[in-house]
């Protein structure tokens, strides 16, 4: 497997081409998202009502795990969760991915995909003790003081489930592709490409899914 | 499958500024816009009810005086029709007594006319009676004489007519 190549360093922080990819995504977004909803007119043009579309399709979905008030609350971080995973893995399909230096998908690397749900994880934990105080904490030692060490590895298993469920999807449906590439370069590699639109969406929403619903269960009111 | 602590930190970082970028200038904005719009749709919406009630509520009130201004119509109409009936009636009743009235009296005349003719013809009548008679007594009386007296009288009568 090969080890992604230093570009070059900030303040000694390496920078790969997931990171300068990670950059153009963000580059995007911000494009998409900040600069094109300057001006939201009342009666929505065809690209704000894709926005606002999206935005309530999203809303709503989290509403129904998590409540409508928790769902607005922690919007803003689950929103930009799913988008950030799904363009990732998205830009993954565009021609040249993986072929030049410095376009890289981030989602198929575990460095992006650990941090993200890292992220996931401390978020869970922050919106824990914002929600409940310190009294988050008790929910280690129920039903019994003894289920402390079950429910402590129940906590950090979470990211660790998330960000390998991520990185191997995405990186798995890659090498397929890439595989696929040298037996049969015509029309297998843009099927299974096709299957990556799907699996890229698909893992986007399990990921962001999986946090709300951790967050929710954080938050919710001890049985 | 190696974990570069590098790219984890970026990614870290990366994700809490595009959270951040996003969270100032997309989720607020888009958001509040996407609450004002619900709020003044739900607005216009309830006002648009209640101008709706009242509006038919006006119509209903406006109908009922339309209605009560039929009926007062309809009503003077009839009462105009009536009095006129009866004016008419009283008015014919009125000339009818009143062209009685002038016929009686008009015979009235006539007979008074009548009566007084015939008493002047009764007067006439008994003058030229004496007058004949007078005649009759003056003359020396025969059947020649007679004669002549009647056809005189009948001249003299028919003189005075």
């Amino acid at each position: 497997m090969e080890t992604a190549k230093v570009l070059f360093t900030i303040f000694g922080l390496e920078v790969t081409g997931h990171v300068t990819t990670m950059w153009a995504i963000m580059a995007f977004l911000f494009v998409v998202l900040v600069l094109m909803t300057r001006k939201m007119d009342k009666v929505p043009g065809r690209f704000q009502c894709l926005i606002e579309y999206t935005v309530e399709g999203l809303l709503n979905f989290f509403s129904g795990m998590m409540g409508k008030k928790m769902a607005r609350r922690y919007f803003p971080l689950l929103c930009t969760l799913f988008l950030f995973i799904l363009v990732s893995n998205w830009s993954g399909i565009l021609p040249l991915a993986g072929h030049v230096e410095g376009f890289r998908p981030p989602t198929s690397t575990l460095s992006v995909t650990a941090a993200l749900a890292l992220v996931a994880f401390f978020a869970t934990q922050f919106a824990g003790f914002r929600e409940k105080g310190f009294g988050y904490l008790k929910h280690f030692f129920q039903p019994f003081i003894f289920m402390f060490p079950l429910n402590l590895i129940e906590e950090l298993v979470r990211p660790l489930s998330l960000s390998l469920r991520l990185y191997g999807n995405i990186f798995g449906e890659e090498m397929v592709v890439a595989v696929l590439l040298s037996i049969a370069p015509y029309f297998a590699p843009a099927l299974m490409q096709m299957l990556g639109i799907l699996f890229g969406f698909i893992q986007a929403v399990v990921f962001t899914t999986l946090t709300a619903i951790y967050i929710s269960s954080a938050t919710a009111d001890a049985h | 499958m190696e974990l570069n602590l590098s790219t984890v930190i970026w990614s870290i970082i990366n994700f809490v500024v595009i959270l951040w970028v996003l969270y100032k200038f997309f989720y607020n904005p888009v958001l509040k816009f996407l609450d004002d719009r619900s709020e003044e749709i739900a607005n216009n919406i309830s006002e648009a009810e209640c101008s709706r009630n009242e509006s038919t509520a006006l119509l209903k009130d406006y109908q009922g005086k339309i209605a009560g201004a039929r009926e007062e119509a309809k009503n003077i109409v009839a009462k105009a029709t009536k009095a006129g009936e009866e004016e008419r009636a009283a008015i014919l009743a009125q000339t009818r007594d009143e062209s009685a009235a002038l016929l009686e009296r008009a015979r009235q005349e006539i007979r008074r006319e009548r009566d007084q003719a015939l008493y002047a013809l009764r007067q006439e009548v008994g003058t030229l009676s004496m007058m004949a008679a007078e005649k009759i007594l003056t003359r020396n009386i025969n059947t020649e004489d007679n004669q002549k007296i009647v056809e005189d009288f009948l001249n003299e009568v028919g003189d005075v007519h």
